[in-house]
């Protein structure tokens, strides 16, 4: 025998008892787990996505930078546009490399289901690098090039004619397929500019501009310069380097509360965990004088306790990790619900060393927790604990 | 003859509140290696006091007791310990065995303190207190009868030289109290010093020695 699997024994002597406990030690980390795989998740997403962009400022219309940034990622109608003229004045601007525009629309079948077509011109090539098309870019009236989801859902095939979902009566000739991104732009059905503006009714407008930068060092002094244009006060300049800094601050500060509740529940668990140790401690009194007397030291009797604390913590954390890698899908479905903001990939991303440093978190806390119940039992007199009742 | 146990004006003393209680005053006597000895006594005669002494589970207030020559008298608690280890063994009147543990690992706790492997010697012992078949039952599966005997079995693990019991059948019927008076003969004529404070005078009477108190002495 061991005295690892006697204090598992001691554990498992009242078992509900110990259940419960554990239940709170499992509640606090998978609180803790979420969190911090939810935060390391959240910020690749966002780092993925804005690197998909391929822009380094992304120019809108007046109005919330976010709202439209999220319009820009992942696609939509929207409620307001830039004049064509304004492209003019942002290529001219001095500093800038690159800016395509793109005018998006969003169109909605009978069960909901989202078509969104961009327009677009050569110049994307230039932003979007890391894409690979199997066939062209739209160039010519009637061509659609087709994201890679769109392209499977649409089983399409390169140079055959498609009725466009939610333009009736239209067509495109499917002249090229994207590789597939992991990001939104799978979804997306792409056309020349000019059929898009035509077909939505919006010619002379763009929804926005992606604009890319000869030097990304001279991100402030060439947003200054696009604010200070001829356009600059009907536009909304938003630097995506920028707009990422804000949204991860408006992620950590509700982090940083989630996270001191989650160290709060953490601690109350481990008070729960001291508090249930220190009944079984007084339970067993007679039997801890029993073993002092059969050469048990006092420092048999402290290790036998606090490793029995150390146990329910860390068998509760393992519990509590597993339950929050299973429920990982249903809090993803949930928070894509709750954020105004949130990007394709993965919400909750459960790396090792977050799983490893919750498993630490929980063993550190059944040895504090463990220090109160292993130390008074450790001092009781073996005469007095032999006569207890 | 060599002396195991010596008691030179052994006097313990608790304080209750305001009022001091004398449960040992002045006890002196010697015991030989291989001795079989009952103390006896009315209750509050200081039986349980003079065993817990002899056990090292405690200090004289003064007096001194030599164990093997050697004296408890202001020894550390790790010191009482590792005595309590190495020279004597206790069997309790309630048997004090662990619920959640089999009768080997029972058998086999004081061995973990000392950290020795006792497998085998266990082994051996259970076969001496005929409860081999027995060694991977828990407590609540044995009779009265049975558990003292895994509880003087477990008591021995460490090859104590003293053998103390506190009313070891006073929680049995009369043919289970006989059985257990039986392996008491049966140690004590294997050479182990046997120390029982009891009621029981057919218990007491079948000892080598009495060692009688009242009021905390010795009667003459």
């Amino acid at each position: 025998m061991t005295f690892t699997k006697f204090a598992f024994q001691n554990m498992l002597r009242r078992k509900l008892r110990t259940f419960v406990t554990m239940a709170g030690v499992a509640v606090a980390v998978a609180a803790l787990f979420s969190l911090l795989a939810f935060q390391r998740g959240y910020q690749n997403g966002m780092r993925d996505e804005l690197d998909r962009l391929g822009a380094h400022v992304l120019v809108v219309p007046k109005g919330c930078p976010y709202d439209a940034a999220s319009m820009a990622l992942h696609g939509a109608s929207w409620p307001c546009y830039l004049k064509m003229g304004y492209l003019e004045q942002v290529r001219k601007t001095q500093g800038v490399s690159v800016a395509a525009p793109v005018f998006m629309n969003a169109l909605y079948g009978a069960n909901g289901e989202q078509t969104v077509y961009l327009g677009i011109n050569d110049d994307i090539r230039a932003v979007k690098r890391a894409w690979k098309i199997e066939g062209a870019l739209p160039a010519q009236t009637g061509d659609i090039m087709l994201g890679a989801t769109a392209a499977k859902n649409l089983h399409a095939q390169r140079g055959r004619e498609y009725s466009l979902p939610g333009l009736e009566g239209v067509k495109g000739r499917v002249c090229g397929v994207l590789a597939p991104t992991q990001g939104a732009d799978d979804n997306f059905f792409y056309m020349p500019l000019a059929d898009a503006q035509r077909l939505f009714k919006r010619q002379g407008q763009l929804t926005h501009i992606l604009v890319r930068l000869q030097d990304p060092n001279s991100m402030d002094d060439v947003v200054g310069a696009l604010r200070g244009c001829e356009a600059g006060m009907e536009m909304n300049i938003v630097p995506l380097t920028h707009l990422f800094r804000t949204i991860q601050g408006m992620v950590n500060s509700t982090r940083l509360l989630l996270g001191c509740i989650a160290l709060v529940a953490l601690l109350v668990a481990g008070a729960g965990v001291s508090n249930t140790v220190l009944m079984a401690v007084t339970e067993r009194t007679r039997e801890i004088g029993v073993m002092r007397a059969t050469g048990a030291s006092m420092s048999d009797i402290f290790r036998l306790i606090w490793l029995e604390t150390a146990l329910i913590c860390v068998i509760g954390g393992v519990i509590g990790v597993v339950v929050a890698l299973a429920g990982a899908q249903s809090l993803e479905g949930w928070l894509r619900n709750q954020l105004p903001f949130s990007p394709t990939g993965a919400l909750i991303h459960p790396e090792l060393s977050v799983m490893f440093a919750c498993l630490v978190g929980a063993a550190a806390l059944g040895s504090v927790a463990g220090l109160l119940p292993a130390w008074r039992a450790s001092r009781l007199s073996p005469i007095e604990a032999i006569r207890a009742t | 003859m060599q002396t195991l146990v010596s008691a030179q004006e052994l006097t313990k003393v608790y304080n209750r509140g305001v009022e001091e209680v004398r449960a040992l005053d002045g006890v002196t006597f010697d015991l030989q290696k291989g001795d079989f000895v009952a103390i006896t006594g009315a209750s509050g005669a200081g039986k349980t006091t003079l065993l817990h002494l002899l056990g090292c589970m405690d200090i004289p207030t003064s007096g001194e007791l030599l164990m093997n020559g050697q004296s408890t008298r202001g020894l550390s608690d790790s010191a009482l310990t590792r005595m309590r280890r190495e020279q004597v063994g206790f069997v309790f009147q309630h048997f004090g065995l662990l619920p959640t543990l089999t009768v080997m690992e029972n058998m086999t706790l004081p061995a973990l303190f000392s950290k020795r492997d006792a497998k085998e010697s266990a082994k051996e012992l259970l076969e001496k207190v005929g409860m081999t078949h027995r060694r991977n039952h828990r407590p609540n599966q044995l009779s009265g009868g049975e558990m003292q005997r895994v509880a003087i079995a477990r008591a021995l693990i460490n090859c104590p030289q003293i053998l103390l019991a506190d009313e070891p059948t006073g929680n049995l019927d009369s043919v289970n109290g006989e059985a257990i008076l039986q392996l008491f003969h049966q140690l004590n004529r294997d050479g182990l010093t046997i120390i029982v404070v009891t009621h029981n005078p057919t218990l007491a009477n079948a000892t080598q020695r009495q060692l009688v108190l009242r009021d905390g002495r010795l009667v003459p």
